[in-house]
């Protein structure tokens, strides 16, 4: 195997055996440590959120990835293809130009099948709501649907002010039970406030402009659409332990799901709807 | 055969062997003409490593170059520390002369004096094969070293089994050298190859005043 | 109880259930790791293998097995370098499949030598000329490929992927995934034809060698496109096989279709290759080595019946019916016909390995017959356990079929 071995004679044979073994394995050592190398840089550059993300985006269920244009009926069928960000999409700008929904003037608390969704603000997928203040200051939540299905967390653990948030990374934890759920963050941005248990919002980001900022996140008649959609995900997901829950009652949701259904998976449940793989 | 043994250091036959998993580096094979009474015949036939020419079957084949074919002797030389016991060797060797140690071999109590100080004894798991004594050949050369002579004399190198055999059965020389006696046989009539067609050139050759021995060695077997 | 570590939105068995269905697997299992130790501790007179048949069950098992885990490499082909999206489905479960076999093979050749611990001796003093070299080269490589392939499979266990370094570390080397599955095509080119080379170089064996196209006998090349065919034809076995057994369905029929495709094209080509090539032996190979080539058929146990069985009754006839798109829709003939692909390239393998060992060489020799001892089937028997064990594990706590969430919805 080397010169030095001996009796070993440096043949055209040898040299063609040897020399492909060892380039393989030169590329291998050499793939492998690519690979290490763009790992340590995603870290250095803090864009491991949003790679978290990707990945988890990818092993949701079809379901779980429908564009909100369909949601909105613009389209019969459509998956998304960019993680959520429409910010990137190049499909995104056409359908804003047919019909623009917007926000509503405050006060208009609708009860959209049981749930209060009030219009003045914003909605990301992951159940969590954004108001824009001003000035660069927005407001997160975590909406009513979220909340029933959660009830009343065990603990929460928010992040310090001063904590960089990528949008639909890391928000905050919420513990409950044995699970731990971690809430998406809505927007890019500063921590700037964390909430009391009387606040109404849990936490205050500094951003940048409402328009980039908040273009993925879903408002207006965009949101009634998307809530019914959400209650099918749910009443699938918590079919196969044989709840029976069913739309067609009219009843509302119970204020605690996870109490009054305790052979349900909550933790699959939660990990579905809150976009979780 | 077991003067073979003797000199080569082959541990006695584990109790549960056979005939296919004994080592006989040398091996007498009875073989009959297959005819009925009157005209049935049979001779003996000893089988060892035929010591194959240039496109030996095992050579060319281990893994780990732990056969090698010395170009100056023409013997095919095993080396037993560096056999990693994959049985390539055996699967190739169409005289079946390759044997594997399937036990650890295994000395009784009071016979290791029989040992042949000159012959490394091999361990378990590893193939050996007749190496024309090679012991004996490291004797001679340095016996022509020691006199300051470069080439052995003849007289000085001679088998184990050729030396025992009490009918001088099995003939051994130089085989490039045309007035030895080995050379002079090998060109008579009588003599023949086993598998001639296989392209193995070995350096064995016999002889046999009967044809049928003669037009049998070059058959394929059908079964 | 294991829920956390179960992919969400999958339903499997309780735990109980599972240990349940794991306890005989790893019985079996320890059974064949005493037969290991037996073989080890005290030599290979355990097994029945002797210096006729100096090649026996074990040696049949690996190339058999790596003949079948060479779905592996074909699929990761079609997947990563042909761009066939559809294998996404499978491509985890073929992953697996691969690893188990390739590790099982190389376990059992530990065993199988004499001395495992001077194994890397190949790589010191190695013999370029031979076919047991590159073989050895390649399948170490290959076995570390199939290694590296495994981890991002593993990195995306549910508990797993929540730790962000591991989930950016399978992101990383799922960028880098085609690189990997050129390697594994390359290396295993290479080895599944050396494994056919291994046998027809033997110009020993008349009923073996082959002639020489290129630098290699006809069998490296008849090996490689066998073993291309088997491969998807044992995924498509083995996916319909966990279906049946847990009850689901995993993938999309159209996926077990295309895999069926596959294997027909293959397969009908290396028949037609194989038809040629034994053609030629009769004619020409098998008289020049000194002996006509029914001689070789001329016993009772390996008759010409063996011939007919591997290129016709197990060659032609399921290609035929994996070619056919209507036979392809129904379950039984797609399954049936891909059970008789993988059984003929086993018979393929027997052959090499067995028969040639079988025929008798020299003039006065007789035929030789083999049978396993209970310590050879019963480390067989272990790899069957381990891949059993392996592939339960995986299928439970890793995500092997990305469409199952979809189609249980």
């Amino acid at each position: 195997m080397f010169p030095f071995i001996y009796e070993f004679q440096w043949t055209p044979t040898h040299m063609i055996f040897l020399g492909t073994f060892f380039s393989v394995v030169i590329v291998i050592v050499a793939t492998l440590s690519l690979a290490l190398v763009r790992v340590y840089t995603v870290f250095r550059k803090r864009h491991h959120e949003a790679i978290q993300w990707e990945a988890d985006f990818e092993d949701l269920p079809a379901a779980a990835r429908v564009c909100r244009h369909q949601i909105s009926g613009e389209v019969t069928a459509r998956t998304c293809h960019e993680e959520f960000d429409c910010r990137s999409c190049a499909v995104h700008p056409t359908f804003l130009a047919k019909r623009a929904p917007a926000l509503a003037p405050a006060g208009t608390g609708e009860s959209m099948f049981g749930f209060v969704m009030p219009l003045d603000r914003y909605y990301h997928r992951g159940h969590t709501w954004v108001k824009y203040e001003g000035d660069g200051v927005y407001a997160i939540g975590m909406d009513d649907f979220g909340s029933r299905m959660i009830g009343a967390p065990d603990a929460v653990e928010l992040p310090g002010v001063g904590t960089p948030l990528t949008a639909n990374g890391n928000g905050w934890l919420l513990k409950k039970g044995r699970a731990s759920l971690r809430i998406l963050s809505p927007i890019d941005g500063v921590v700037i406030g964390t909430g009391k248990a009387a606040d109404a919002w849990v936490l205050k980001v500094r951003g940048g402009e409402p328009a980039r900022e908040t273009r993925h996140l879903l408002r207006g008649e965009e949101v009634r659409p998307w809530v019914m959609r959400e209650l099918e995900r749910l009443q699938l997901a918590v079919a196969p332990a044989g709840i029976g829950m069913s739309l067609a009652d009219g009843g509302e949701l119970v204020p605690d799901m996870w109490k009054e259904a305790p052979q349900v998976d909550w933790d699959g449940v939660w990990g579905e709807m809150f976009l979780q793989a | 055969m077991v003067s073979c043994a003797v000199e080569n250091n082959v541990a006695p036959a584990e109790r549960k062997a056979s005939e296919r998993t004994g080592v006989t580096w040398l091996r007498v094979y009875p073989v009959s003409n297959g005819e009925p009474f009157a005209t049935h015949d049979m001779v003996y036939i000893p089988m060892t490593c035929q010591q194959c020419g240039e496109h030996t079957p095992c050579v060319s084949v281990c893994p780990q170059n732990a056969v090698e074919l010395d170009p100056a002797t023409g013997i095919v030389a095993q080396i037993p520390q560096r056999c990693l016991g994959c049985r390539y060797c055996m699967t190739a060797c169409p005289y079946h002369a390759r044997y594997f140690n399937w036990w650890d071999p295994q000395w009784p109590k009071g016979t290791e004096v029989l040992l042949n100080p000159d012959v490394a004894p091999r361990m378990r798991g590893v193939a050996e094969k007749c190496n024309f004594c090679h012991g004996r050949l490291h004797t001679a050369r340095t016996k022509a070293a020691a006199e300051g002579k470069r080439d052995i004399a003849p007289g000085d190198y001679i088998p184990a089994c050729a030396e025992s055999c009490p009918a001088r059965a099995i003939v051994f020389g130089d085989l490039a050298d045309e007035s030895s006696e080995v050379s002079r046989l090998s060109r008579s009539n009588e003599a023949f190859q086993f598998l001639p067609k296989l392209g193995t050139a070995p350096k064995l050759f016999y002889t046999s005043s009967k044809e049928w021995v003669r037009n049998m060695a070059g058959k394929v077997p059908t079964t | 109880m294991d829920r956390q570590f179960i992919p969400r939105g999958l339903q499997r068995s309780t735990l109980s259930q599972f240990i349940a269905w794991l306890l005989p697997w790893a019985l079996m299992l320890g059974i064949g790791l005493y037969a290991t130790y037996l073989c080890l501790a005290e030599g290979l007179h355990h097994t029945n293998m002797d210096n006729r048949f100096a090649f026996g069950l074990w040696i049949y098992l690996d190339l058999t097995i790596i003949a079948l885990g060479a779905g592996a490499f074909f699929t990761g082909f079609l997947l990563y370098i042909l761009r066939r999206e559809e294998l996404k489905a499978v491509i985890n479960s073929a992953v697996v499949l691969g690893l188990i076999c390739y590790s099982g093979a190389v376990a059992v050749l530990m065993v199988d030598v004499g001395q495992p611990l001077r194994a890397w001796f190949t790589f010191w003093h190695p013999n370029t000329h031979s076919m047991l070299t590159e073989v050895t080269f390649c399948l170490t490589i290959y076995l570390t490929v199939l290694l590296i392939e495994y981890v991002p499979v593993v990195l995306k266990n549910r508990r797993l992927r929540q730790v962000p370094r591991f989930l950016v570390f399978e992101f990383e080397l799922h960028k880098v995934m085609p690189v990997f599955a050129g390697i594994g095509t390359f290396l295993s080119f290479f080895h599944q034809g050396s494994l056919g080379g291994l046998y027809g170089v033997l110009q020993g064996r008349p009923f073996a060698y082959r002639e020489v196209l290129g630098i290699w006998p006809s069998t490296f090349y008849l090996f490689i496109i066998s073993a291309a065919a088997a491969g998807p034809s044992f995924v498509l076995l083995t996916t319909w096989l966990v279906q049946r057994l847990t009850g689901k369905q995993l993938v999309k029929r159209e996926v077990l279709s295309f895999l069926g495709k596959v294997s027909g094209s293959l397969l009908i080509v290396y028949v037609l290759l194989k038809a040629i090539d034994t053609l030629y032996w009769i004619n020409h190979t098998a008289p020049d080595g000194g002996a006509p080539a029914y001689t070789f058929y001329a016993s009772q146990s390996f008759g010409l019946w063996i011939l007919f069985t591997e290129i016709v009754l197990l060659g032609l006839a399921p290609a035929a019916v994996l070619l056919s798109r209507k036979l392809r829709e129904r379950t039984g003939a797609l399954v049936g016909a891909a059970f008789l692909a993988c059984c003929g390239i086993m018979l393929n393998r027997f052959v090499m390995t067995i028969q040639t060992l079988a025929l008798p060489t020299l003039p006065f020799d007789a035929f030789m017959s083999y049978v396993p001892s209970w310590q050879e089937v019963a480390t067989f028997l272990a790899v069957v356990a381990y891949g059993v064990l392996l592939y339960s594990l995986s299928f439970r706590y890793l995500n092997l079929f990305p469409q199952e969430r979809d189609i249980r919805q």
